[in-house]
């Protein structure tokens, strides 16, 4: 039935040519994949992490980098991009769980590894180029039966990839999220003191949810970088980080829906309307001031709640 | 001997909570540890459990010392404690309160991977014995007519026997209760006596704690009076009640004279 949600998806291009809604829908999809993902830590676990910006930010950097530095494709940069988010995640993670940091002080700590990453990349001048930013030119290329090694340039193709990448994200995150595991980050998230009496390893599934989530928002980010063909320290900023949880509170945290649903407004809604930066950060906060006071459930969350009243 | 307490002390900066207090429980008995309020029951309790971790002295479980070791550990070794105040998922229903406290016998009995519900398909000797078990914690603890209904809905007697439920899920070997019966109406501290002597009998060894003197008579098998972190008389739970320190610690010097 859920498979059915995305149809109208795959056919939207053949009804659609203009390239610039076609390219919203584009950031709508790589964005959607970074608040699912925050929404894992947030939504699910209870932990507000503040480093998600930051991780979806340093992969859009690394992998860059590799591809550049040692002209490999970018599913092969992609392999350590990975690896070194996990390993940063579990570093972080462990800090603060060990510490047991709860609420606004794992934000707090959080924010301040993000920082620290953002103002590395900023002042590492002679590899990352600094506020300027760098130019990613490369392009990702996929296998198809039929077709042979496909590029990835141009609408139509990014268009149907990221999609790829936000289904995947999406089943990857609803497989985990209704097995044990999301079972044991509601429990987390309901009653810590008391999931750990009933033998839940705490530490454990908070490390993990920790990391699945930054691993994810890696895969937005490289994805990010290389659709945009530009990276710049701004992808670290906290700003950046509350435009994800905008989305996630404007869509509703309880579901992995109510990200999607968040990031496809909060995408699209500026480039509809022609907004300058100034503007659109003066709409963010409107949007997500009324919907905390209006719908505290968010978007879907508000929808399931009508439904079932019905 | 199941546990063993030796010369445990546990000081929050210059107050002794617990101090120098020893004792064991054997396999299969019903032990009631009493005292007046501040008396370091649930200190003592929460040392046990791992939530604490103990200023100096050792616990040993099953010969094996655990102080310091983290609560989901102690749990998965068979010590679970319940809470004095209720500690429930006040949103989810009854019935899916129940169910997350399934995760260690699942975990016992299917292993990680079956227990984590990864694999794609449907696991029915899996489901079966978690409805199963749900069901008849349930039935025991006189919950299943409410099963559907949140948490948060209860009355305060409902959501004492909703934490001895989940902590029965468990499957502990040594069940720690903290005042199980204290709020409680008389219609309910008699299900709960029902439900804890039914658990003695399928093999779990109680140590329970409260202030109600009577209830803690009715059920232990041998009783622990402790005053100011210490343990002032054991033995069998009539002793105890007369001894004249904890007649005194109760109702004062004149009538421990009289």
């Amino acid at each position: 039935m859920k498979a059915l949600f995305w149809v109208p998806f795959l056919i939207i291009p053949a009804i659609v040519q203009s390239n610039f809604i076609l390219s919203i829908f584009i950031f709508s999809f790589i964005l959607a994949i970074a608040a699912v993902s925050f929404n894992i830590i947030f939504g699910f676990t209870g932990q507000l992490s503040m480093f998600h910006a930051a991780a979806f930010g340093i992969a859009a950097y690394l992998t860059s980098l590799i591809v550049s530095y040692f002209q490999v494709s970018f599913w092969t940069a992609l392999v350590p991009t990975l690896a070194f988010t996990v390993l940063i995640s579990i570093l972080i993670g462990s800090i603060c769980f060990k510490f047991q940091l709860r609420a606004f002080y794992f934000a707090v700590v959080t924010l301040a590894f993000s920082e620290l990453a953002r103002l590395v990349i900023l002042n590492w001048n002679s590899v990352t180029n600094g506020t300027l930013g760098l130019m990613v030119l490369e392009k990702p290329s996929v296998w198809m039966p039929g077709a042979g090694l496909l590029k990835i340039d141009g609408v139509f193709s990014w268009y149907y990839f990221s999609l790829a990448a936000l289904i995947i994200t999406v089943a990857l995150c609803s497989l985990v999220l209704n097995s044990w595991i999301g079972r044991s980050f509601a429990a987390i998230r309901l009653n810590e003191d008391l999931a750990q009496t009933l033998g839940i390893n705490t530490f454990r599934y908070k490390l993990l949810s920790f990391t699945l989530a930054n691993a994810l928002a890696a895969i937005a980010g490289s994805l990010y970088a290389f659709y945009t063909g530009y990276i710049e320290p701004a992808y670290l900023s906290i700003n950046q980080s509350l435009d994800i949880i905008s989305m996630v509170l404007l869509g509703g945290s309880s579901s992995i829906a109510g990200p999607i649903a968040g990031a496809f407004v909060l995408t699209g809604l500026p480039h509809m309307i022609e907004l300058s930066g100034e503007a659109r950060a003066i709409l963010y906060g409107l949007v997500l001031i009324l919907t905390i006071l209006i719908m505290p459930r968010g978007l879907i969350g508000t929808l399931v709640g009508l439904r079932r009243a019905a | 001997m199941l546990l063993e307490i030796v010369e445990l002390t546990k000081r929050f900066g210059g107050l002794s909570a617990v101090s120098d207090v020893s004792f064991s429980i054997a396999s299969g008995e019903i032990v009631g540890i009493f005292g007046p309020n501040g008396s370091g029951k649930t200190t003592l309790l929460n040392l046990i459990a791992g939530i604490l971790a103990p200023t100096a002295g050792r616990i040993l479980w099953k010969e094996a010392e655990i102080e310091g070791t983290s609560p989901h550990a102690v749990a998965a070794g068979g010590v679970v404690k319940t809470f004095q105040n209720p500690q429930l998922f006040m949103e989810l229903s009854v019935c899916e309160n129940v169910a997350i406290a399934t995760h260690l016998r699942l975990m016992r009995r299917f292993g990680m991977l079956r227990t984590l519900e990864l694999l794609p398909w449907r696991d029915a000797a899996r489901e079966a014995e978690m409805a199963n078990a749900i069901d008849r914690v349930l039935a025991l603890c006189r919950l299943a007519d409410v099963r559907d209904r949140a948490a948060a809905g209860l009355s305060y007697g409902q959501e004492k026997m909703l934490g001895v439920a989940m902590a029965m899920m468990c499957e502990p070997e040594l069940l720690l209760l903290d005042e199980p019966a204290s709020g409680l109406g008389e219609d309910e501290i008699r299900t709960l006596e029902h439900a804890l002597r039914d658990l003695r009998d399928a093999g779990t060894t109680l140590c329970i704690i409260d202030h109600k003197v009577d209830f803690l008579g009715r059920v232990a098998d041998r009783a622990i009076a402790l005053q100011q972190g210490s343990v002032i008389a054991e033995g069998a739970p009539a002793q105890v009640l007369r001894h004249p320190r904890v007649v005194e610690a109760y109702l004062g010097r004149q009538h421990a004279r009289a």
